[in-house]
């Protein structure tokens, strides 16, 4: 599917410059069409269904009302489903509808499709469902106590989906010598995706037999896969179309709506079918991130260097396993941060309850560890009377050295400049006037953060995509995405890399979204590996195309001069191909015309290279990504100010300093970064999630607060640039490690003005209020 | 659901008698939320924006009467509400967002009837009364009265709000609106605070009106605490003992966005704001 992309200038784009996405003013206008956007002729409506209780044996469903209502065209239960009926990547075990058990709230049931939307909501409050409710379990901890009821029987370890352990050196005996230690136990929250385009698509049935599908998903080729198990059918025969998502953050990585709509698809009588989540049932059935416990037992020596590391992560996935054991495996891999500790020893655990679903989002378990390793490093630093920053420095990684976890750094490490130029920039230096120029009831402080994060899926799963492009008939260049774009900026960065390649502007060139029927199989938008993955075949296609580009034309100027040429002779410029030493010229037009379909696509298959590395320890973590090759770092600062009479608190300045390689277009990159560590800020201070027995309390926008403009501060990213060899131009993965460590940098500076830790859950003012006053500091002037 | 848009306020009164069950709409801002999450919708919707009797704001020698059907946005930018009602101005300043703003109206917040509308407070430090007419004729009552609990006014069926009358302050008067939400903007107000305050020429408070917004069914006001400050000079101390006073007069609740014990101490704290203005 083409895209109606008008970029904002015509102008060729080199890598390194600094220039509004292609997709930005169409984005602006209204004109780009997301999946919701999309309105069939003569569609129907579907929806769903769900489930009243956490935890129930389904003893009836009663669909004959429904069924019989004027303008309901089906009505359509688990009996309705032809193959596994199960969903998931590593452990396939979440129905499409439910076949006799519900797991959590809001679990779906049944499947509607009706003419009208009003329709729609009647025949769905006309299925009578009996249920005999089963006990639940909300607590992960209470989850893996043997007398907890078990969700999936017959596993082997009840209710733990993976859990494993990860030493080094002599793990724990080693805290006994240290010279000083610290301890924090640290209890983050859920937190909803709560993008703007709640889940949506449109799918149809064509008359081959092929399921066509227009979904918001991250993950267009693998949804094929997942769906032809669960429904029995070839997954050739589906076809799924990517438009530009309106956000997704990891909460689309994977099957939302696709499984509900191709089996509306197969009993819609080839009429096309259309979904779209409101607000609310995105909270309901949408995925989270994980919440986890945590505790950590951290040590030095008298000279400030890490020693041992001891610590514990559990982590509540919920009904279905979605990404749970990949997001324990990043959680553990990090959980010692980007530090040298020789002695570790991290166990963690995820677990079933009967809690929403919790599974990629934007951080992937780093962000949840971070909280725990950032705020022991701080304590252990004050305890040990060392500089919070110049103690990071000491402990940083460097190339070369091995992580907590074991993991040899064999690629680039920019952390030690990172904390270099923190160290010398204004918000820091000056962090004691701004602890002391606090107006009355106010409190000022700092707080710090260092982080990193993995690029890609680790040893096992192959890290691929294959790109494709193409020289159109009429000499324009076609880029194939194969990748989604969720916001981040990709496609219209394939475009870059493509234009200065092929030295083409953007009034020259399209680009193709995914769609399973033309662009290549490739891995999902995720991971902070999208661009570094695909860009790398990307480039590999444009080499290709552009050396035939210059061989055919090498033919026509030789039959034009008489003699023979030297391709190096020849230079690509915007739509025309020139021979510099005549100064001879042919539009790229006639190229085109001189090569046959054959020649004119040129494709490209990239496969990330892995960490060989062979460890000892973390076994069962191995097919989650343990270990990985390829992180990106950061130091966040931010400058905070806490009301001693409310205790709200408020982030003044934000300071973002990032090595994630090489920056390919540093307007898109500092988008990025922004977002992510807004993303953060909401994280820490404001989605202040709430559960009541598996019951979602903050369920709209008016109850799940979500910062808005007013609550950002303006930000600074600072870059440190150093090229990586894996990646396209020296590039990092940038999605993901600006979120990493808003919400430890904001409770390390919480703790800093109050001199407690608020240790469980979001840092809402109340929280903070209670805790000033338990530290006799409310309503101190 | 039929949308109707009367030109005048005896065609709307009319139209009260034709739909018996018939809801006025302002801004909709409130009630179309309402409506959507509880779906017991009226026959019919009077839309009162091309009302303009409810749109005018008349200045008079001692009051001000705004027409129910101003928006926020517009009292906002009225020079005399950001000279002479500072405490409504900064209220107004605080409420919702932007859009919310251009299209809710005073007279929409007040008959809302929340507890935690920002407009509230304000209006009952002013001494504001509120306008109705009906079918049986016109009145005018203190908002006091006219709130009778949350998300319930004096209003009976064929009424409305055709405006609110609010005295001009004393020159001196100091007034000012507080309040805590849970993000800076788009924010309902967990506690809040409005003050009108007149001091002598020794700083002894000569006069002071206190109304706390969502610490309670509606809006609270203490006489206790006004009556304790009064005479006083106002300090932190002072201040603490009457917020000490203020928290045990209150009567929050539990909710999604607060605990009544943490609004309690907002209710408290709250007045520490006014020394330091």
């Amino acid at each position: 599917m083409c895209q109606s992309s008008r970029p904002l200038t015509s102008a060729p784009s080199v890598i390194g410059q600094s220039a509004p996405r292609a997709d930005a003013l169409t984005k602006v206008t209204g004109e780009e069409r997301y999946a919701t956007d999309y309105y069939p002729e003569n569609h129907l409506w579907a929806g769903i269904k769900r489930a009243a209780y956490p935890h129930a044996r389904i003893t009836s469903i009663d669909i004959s009302q429904a069924k019989g209502m004027v303008g309901v065209v089906a009505v359509l239960t688990s009996k309705d489903v032809q193959g596994s009926n199960r969903l998931g990547i590593f452990e396939k075990d979440q129905p499409i509808l439910a076949d006799g058990i519900v797991r959590h709230y809001g679990e779906a049931v049944a499947l509607v499709t009706a003419e009208t939307k009003e329709i729609l909501k009647q025949a769905l409050a006309a299925i009578v469902v009996e249920y005999e409710p089963l006990a639940a379990v909300f607590d992960p901890q209470a989850a893996m106590s043997k007398e907890s009821v078990i969700l999936h029987p017959g596993r082997a370890d009840g209710n733990v989906l993976l859990s494993d352990e990860i030493s080094c050196g002599r793990g724990v005996e080693a805290l006994a010598d240290c010279e000083f230690t610290a301890e924090v136990s640290i209890e983050v929250n859920w937190q909803d995706h709560a993008f703007l385009e709640t889940e949506a698509g449109v799918a149809w049935l064509e008359a081959d037999g092929t399921i066509a599908m227009i979904a918001s998903t991250q993950t267009p080729f693998r949804d094929r896969l997942e769906l032809a198990e669960a429904l029995k059918i070839p997954p050739t025969k589906f076809r799924v179309m990517a438009p530009y998502l309106g956000g997704a953050f990891g909460g689309k990585d994977g099957i939302t709506v696709q499984g509900f709509l191709a089996l509306a698809a197969l009993h819609a009588g080839g009429r096309a079918v259309k979904m779209w989540y409101e607000r609310e049932e995105h909270f309901l059935a949408g995925t989270k991130r994980h919440p986890a416990i945590m505790k950590y037992k951290l040590g030095c020596d008298q000279q400030g260097m890490l020693q041992a590391l001891d610590c514990s992560i559990l982590m509540d996935t919920g009904a279905y396993s979605a990404m749970g054991g990949e997001v324990l495996e990043l959680a553990m891999e990090h959980a010692g941060g980007p530090y040298c500790i020789p002695n570790t020893r991290i166990k963690g655990a995820v677990v079933y309850t009967n809690n929403p679903i919790a599974s990629a989002f934007r951080g992937f378990g780093v962000p949840q560890v971070a909280a725990g390793i950032e705020q022991a490093v701080d304590e252990l630093a004050k305890t040990a009377g060392f500089d919070l920053l110049q103690f990071r420095l000491k402990n940083a990684v460097r190339r070369g050295s091995v992580t907590p976890t074991g993991v040899l750094l064999t690629q680039t490490v920019g952390l030690s400049e990172c904390l270099k130029k923190v160290a010398d920039h204004r918000l820091w230096r000056e962090r004691e006037l701004w602890q002391n120029s606090a107006p009355a009831f106010k409190r000022r402080g700092v707080g710090l953060a260092a982080c990193y994060h993995a690029v890609g899926f680790g040893p096992v799963i192959p890290d691929y995509a294959n790109a494709k492009l193409e020289l159109a008939a009429d000499g324009h260049i076609r880029v194939f995405a194969g990748v989604s774009d969720m916001g981040q900026g990709n496609a219209a960065t394939y475009m870059q890399i493509v234009g200065h390649i092929l030295f083409q502007g953007y009034d020259n060139m399209e680009i193709v979204l995914p769609d399973t029927a033309c662009t290549l199989p490739s891995c999902s938008s995720s991971a902070s590996r999208t661009t570094f993955t695909y860009g790398n075949a990307i480039t590999g296609a444009a080499d290709i195309l552009k050396e035939r580009i210059l061989a055919r034309a090498l033919l026509l100027f030789s039959f034009q001069l008489l003699e023979q040429l030297n391709v190096q002779d020849l230079v690509l410029l915007p739509g025309r191909i020139v021979h510099q030493p005549s100064g001879r010229e042919v539009p790229l037009q006639l190229i085109a015309g001189f090569m046959d379909e054959s020649e004119r696509i040129a494709t490209y298959s990239y496969t990330c290279p892995v960490n060989k590395q062979v460890l000892p320890t973390g076994k069962k973590l191995r097919h989650h990504g343990y270990p990985h090759r390829v992180f990106s770092y950061a130091v966040q600062l931010v400058r905070l100010q806490v009301d001693t009479l409310t205790g709200e608190i408020e982030v003044c300045d934000l300071l973002n300093c990032i090595e994630a390689g090489s920056v390919l277009n540093p307007q898109v990159f500092e988008q990025q970064i922004q977002g992510g560590a807004a993303q953060g800020i909401g994280y820490a201070l404001f989605e202040d999630f709430a559960l009541k027995e598996g019951k979602i309390r903050t369920n709209d926008f008016s109850t799940y607060i979500l910062p808005t403009a007013m609550d950002i501060p303006n930000m600074e990213t600072v870059v440190v640039p150093l090229a990586e060899d894996d990646g396209p131009y020296g590039m990092k993965g940038a999605g993901e490690i600006s979120i990493d460590g808003i919400l430890s940098a904001i409770a390390n500076g919480v703790a800093a003005i109050i001199g407690t830790r608020i240790t469980q859950g979001t840092l809402t003012g109340e929280k903070i209020l209670l805790a000033l006053r338990q530290a006799g500091k409310e309503a101190v002037r | 659901m039929e949308v109707l848009f009367p030109r005048t306020l005896e065609e709307l009164k009319e139209l009260f008698v034709t739909y018996p069950d018939g809801r006025i709409i302002a801004g909709g801002t409130d009630l179309l939320v309402q409506l959507r999450k509880h779906g017991n919708k009226p026959s019919a919707l009077f839309s009162v924006e091309h009302l303009e009797q409810l749109q005018h704001v008349e200045e008079k020698e001692t009051e001000i009467f705004i027409g129910a059907g101003v928006t926020h946005q517009q009292l906002w930018e009225l020079p005399i509400i950001k000279n002479y009602f500072p405490v409504l101005h900064d209220a107004v300043a605080v409420l919702g967002s932007p859009p919310i703003r251009h299209s809710g109206t005073l007279g929409g917040n007040l008959c809302t009837a929340s507890p935690a509308g920002d407009t509230l407070p304000p209006l009952y430090v002013l001494g504001a009364k509120i306008a109705i007419s009906g079918k049986t004729g016109k009145r005018c009552v203190p908002i006091a009265e006219f709130i009778q609990g949350p998300g319930c006014t004096m209003l009976e069926q064929g009424e409305f709000v055709t405006g609110i009358q609010i005295p001009l302050p004393a020159p001196q008067a100091f007034s000012a609106y507080y309040k805590v939400g849970k993000r800076k903007a788009l924010a309902i107000a967990i506690a809040s605070l409005a003050v009108m305050l007149e001091v002598n020429p020794d700083e002894t408070v000569k006069n002071i009106k206190l109304a706390w917004g969502s610490v309670g069914p509606t809006v609270m006001v203490l006489p206790e605490v006004e009556a304790f400050l009064k005479g006083k000079v106002l300090s932190d101390e002072i201040l603490s003992q009457a917020g000490k006073m203020a928290s045990l007069g209150v009567k929050p609740i539990d909710d999604i966005r607060a605990s009544a014990e943490y609004r309690q101490c907002l209710t408290a704290n709250l007045l520490l704001r006014i020394c330091r203005d």
